[in-house]
């Protein structure tokens, strides 16, 4: 009785969802396959992709890489904040989510200034006797916005593994007489393959859609999907063709995060405080 | 290895906050630029206070976050509830569901909520506006409720199963067992849901920016618009206090969780700080609705119209650097009236915007062929007449022109010339031959591209001796094919950034608008402007115009009638440095200005400029898809 009352509880919600995550997609469907000017059926907007595909590539590089360095860098440091005692844990994993509070936009904006040509790394080089670089508008610049922004989504995610982890295996692994480093390949590190999985599709799938950090840190050769989406939309005035652009991003992140999630095992609520 | 990762944990950390120690030290900066320290001075934080639009955009960021933390954290709750006691296999299908928008990247979201409102809302429903204050608040919560969900579910399944029974068979009613037992229970979930959602929803920008309406818009996503003009030093000083409010709440929280959770490992029961606790979080949740609520009722209430206005980018004086503020003199002669303005980067992004549908626009001020466009498109209402008495100042050669030739539609508003900026330290004289100086390889990574279809086809056309107005498809194939070759060569393709970049001599070669061009030569004194003459150089006319989007027809009128009163003009022309297609303004203006060759060139030079024209809907599509092939997908290369 209480059990089938409280299953209705879940009915609004679930009709939200479906009228404001599902219904939307279909809409986006709907505009891929019609036509700009006169609203017809169309396949045109859906041919037009071939055209994209280096674009799409360079995305999927750009933001496999970050993910990746990202990794390398995070990893550490969720180690060492997972072995602090309580106290120095909740400060370090503050500073952590702190900087995912403030404005993005104004922070990239800061690596502009950083950066550039003329900017405040370029001016020290140049006091110092070695000379101005050719930071920014590089895709390394756009790589290191992405690592910059999201490397929080990876720490996060990696400390909450480490932190739960069984420090009794670690023990014993020691005692049957492993040295640090092969207890860390044989013990820690298989270990958190759910919280590395975690890290990397919540660092690739913003990085991979995005608009801003390209546009800002990136030259005119680091054009992104996300950036002709939002042209298409803001400037172009082709929804139609970027909601077939839409379609084409959101189905190649579900495939990776379907190919992440079966690596990583589905837990249920991957988030956490 | 623990000493090593100590000092890779404290790099990373510096990493992370240098460039928030950057704007925090631009913040108290005397000069404009980020680069450079010239000074310490705390006026930043007086102008911020001073400034109503900031503060008001902040308000309605903080507003949206609040209810958008409130309705997902008691809809979400009840909701996890309800999925909780779903059979396993539904328990699942509803997850994948939410996990929809956590996986789905933002901009898809964003894209697909806005698709999905102006269908709806303008296409089914009739609505004027269907991207208003509603639509935003949903797509918050719509991204919310996953996150609450999350974090309430793993606590729901921790939660011991009889403790519910247990209450119920000593006499509790569900929902009394709700409150006093399951609630206590998965609070910590809820908190860290609702903390989550709060602070997403606060700095969210990419699915704001497209869901986003005219009329009410957040701090975030009119913070991408500043990003591209000079952004101003408050917005650092705003940054700043933002921090270290951020900083503290974030600190006062730690220290009530730890607290609390001390308190709990001793007493393990419903203790007396634990229900002070669930209480403070209770009302902390009713008041967020509460405030919003309270907001909805008394702050939206006003006498007063709005009139939306939308503009280019730092198109109309606002009473910076002694000029006059035009809407501050505008609202003290009309009170009832209250303009809200936002901007637009090119003719082609207003055209966009206003197709694209779901918002309310009174007033527009595209360039002529734009304008033709439009008129073609049924997207303007015809002026009343009557109400723009001071039509009859604008000058004769203005009236009846080519793009509107009954003039029917617009009122012109300024007129001027697109030439090349230099800086004159880096540019050799030497060098300007024409538009090739734009293909200059001398000046590799140094020059900057006007960021929209149809100048950038001008300029080619110009360089290649074409009409700007063919529509023969092998001279604009050729017209890309020139602008690919350009690609190497440009730093960046640019609209209204170009301020800071020339500025600041990042780049030193620019095409770009005459009075823009007048704006930054007054910043920096080492740029100057050339006019390209012997190969001809587009002309243009920017009038102002009422798309069929408007709501207040009248005051839009009231306006279009104040911008164009002689005096009025004169004195916008002061700021945005163009010409004024009233003669009788040109008295009004400065000297420097009213004899400037640039503004005012001979008609001589005048003769060498040409229009353009509205071509057709085909070649202009044809047009924009060469653009973005030839500039963005290296299809030419």
């Amino acid at each position: 009785m209480r059990k089938n009352k409280s299953v209705l509880l879940s009915t609004p919600y679930i009709l939200w969802m479906l009228v404001f995550t599902l219904i939307p997609l279909g809409v986006v469907g709907y505009y891929a396959l019609t036509d700009p000017e006169s609203g017809a059926f169309t396949l045109s907007n859906l041919k037009d992709l071939g055209m994209y595909l280096p674009v799409l590539g360079q995305s999927v590089l750009y933001s496999l890489a970050s993910a990746l360095i990202c990794l390398i860098l995070g990893y550490p440091v969720a180690y060492y904040i997972a072995h602090r005692g309580p106290v120095a844990q909740k400060i370090l994993y503050m500073l952590v989510m702190l900087p995912m509070c403030m404005s993005f936009l104004l922070r990239t904006l800061a690596w502009v200034g950083l950066l550039q040509d003329t900017g405040i790394i370029n001016n020290l080089l140049e006091a110092i006797g070695i000379g101005r670089l050719q930071l920014i508008r590089t895709p390394g610049a756009v790589i290191l916005g992405m690592v910059y922004n999201y490397l929080p989504y990876m720490i996060l995610p990696l400390y909450a593994t480490l932190v739960k982890l069984d420090h009794r295996l670690i023990e014993a692994a020691e005692d049957l007489g492993c040295t640090p480093a092969k207890t860390f390949m044989k013990v820690i590190l298989p270990l958190s393959v759910p919280g590395i999985f975690s890290g990397i599709t919540m660092v690739f799938v913003p990085a991979v859609s995005t608009f801003y950090i390209s546009q800002k840190l990136g030259g005119t050769d680091t054009v992104l999907i996300g950036d002709l989406i939002e042209r298409l939309f803001k400037q172009g005035d082709n929804p139609n063709l970027g909601a077939a652009l839409s379609l084409v991003l959101m189905a190649l992140v579900f495939v990776c995060t379907g190919i992440m999630n079966r690596f990583g095992g589905d837990e249920e609520g991957g988030v956490i405080v | 290895m623990k000493k090593t990762n100590r000092i890779l944990t404290i790099l990373i950390f510096i990493f992370l906050y240098i460039p928030m120690a950057v704007l925090i030290v631009a913040s108290f900066n005397t000069g404009k630029d980020i680069t450079n320290f010239e000074g310490f001075t705390l006026n930043q934080y007086a102008e911020l206070f001073r400034d109503e639009d900031l503060l008001r955009l902040l308000g309605n960021s903080v507003l949206i976050a609040l209810l958008a933390t409130g309705v997902s954290v008691a809809f979400g709750t009840v909701a996890a509830v309800g999925i909780h006691s779903l059979k396993p296999k539904m328990r699942k299908v509803v997850m994948s569901l939410t996990n929809i928008p956590m996986t789905n990247p933002d901009i898809v979201t964003g894209v697909s909520l806005s698709l999905l409102f102006v269908f709806v809302g303008s296409g089914m429903l009739g609505q004027r506006e269907s991207l208003n204050f509603w639509t935003l608040l949903i797509a918050h919560v719509t991204f919310g409720l996953p996150y609450v969900i999350l974090n309430v579910m793993p606590k729901l399944q921790q939660m011991d199963g009889s403790l519910t029974d247990a209450a119920m068979d000593l006499g509790c009613t569900p929902v009394q067992a709700f409150f006093k037992v399951i609630l206590y229970e998965i609070l910590p979930g809820i908190v860290s849901g609702g903390i989550m959602t709060f602070t997403m929803s606060l700095d969210d920008f990419v699915i704001s920016y497209f869901v986003t309406g005219s009329q009410f818009v957040t701090l975030p996503v009119e913070i991408y618009t500043y990003t591209k003009k000079p952004i101003q030093n408050k917005v650092y000083a705003m940054f700043t206090l933002l921090f270290l409010l951020i900083f503290v709440l974030m600190v006062a929280m730690n220290l009530l969780q730890l607290r609390a959770g001390r308190k709990r490992e001793t007493m393990r029961s419903v203790s007396r700080g634990g229900i002070i606790f669930r209480r403070c979080v209770a009302g902390l949740v009713a008041a967020c609705l509460l405030v919003g609520c309270g907001f909805l009722i008394f702050g939206n209430k006003q006498e007063r119209i709005t009139l939306n206005v939308k503009n280019w980018g730092m198109n109309m004086a606002d009473g910076s650097d002694g000029t006059l503020d035009i809407v501050k003199a505008f609202e003290e002669k009309y009170p009832h009236i209250k303009v809200n303005m936002s901007y637009y980067e090119s003719n082609e992004a207003l055209y966009s915007q206003l197709s694209n549908g779901g918002i309310t626009v009174d007033v527009i001020i595209p360039s002529d062929y734009m304008i033709d466009r439009m008129i073609q498109s049924n997207m303007l209402l015809e002026l009343n007449f009557d109400n723009i008495e001071n039509f009859k100042y604008v000058d004769e050669q203005f009236k009846n022109p080519a793009y509107d030739p009954e003039n029917k539609y617009s009122v012109p508003y300024t007129w001027g010339t697109v030439g090349i900026l230099y800086n004159t330290k880096h540019v050799d004289e030497a060098d300007l031959t024409g538009w090739d100086l734009l293909w200059n390889e001398d000046y590799a990574g140094k020059i900057l591209m006007i960021d929209n279809s149809r100048d950038a086809f001008g300029i080619a056309q110009y360089l290649l001796g074409y009409s700007i107005n063919t529509t023969d498809k092998a001279e604009l194939d050729a017209c890309a094919q020139k602008l690919a070759e350009q690609k190497p060569l440009v730093q960046q393709y640019v609209m209204d950034q170009i301020y800071t970049i020339m500025e600041n001599e990042e780049a030193w070669i620019a095409p770009y608008y005459a009075g823009d061009c007048m704006l930054m030569m007054e910043e920096n004194e080492d740029l100057a402007f050339f006019l390209p003459q012997e190969q001809g150089f587009n002309l243009f006319t920017d009038a102002m115009c009422i798309p069929t989007c408007c709501q207040e027809k009248e005051a839009a009128e009231l306006f279009i009638n104040f911008l164009t009163d002689p005096e009025i003009s004169g004195a916008n022309m002061d700021y945005i440095c163009y010409g004024s297609p009233i003669s009788a303004a040109r008295e009004h203006m400065e000297d420097y200005l009213a004899t400037s060759e640039i503004v005012y060139p001979s008609e001589e030079v005048l003769a060498k400029g040409t229009a353009y024209a509205y071509l057709s809907e085909e070649i202009t599509r044809y047009v924009e898809g060469l653009y973005q092939e030839a500039t963005k997908l290296n299809a030419f290369g």
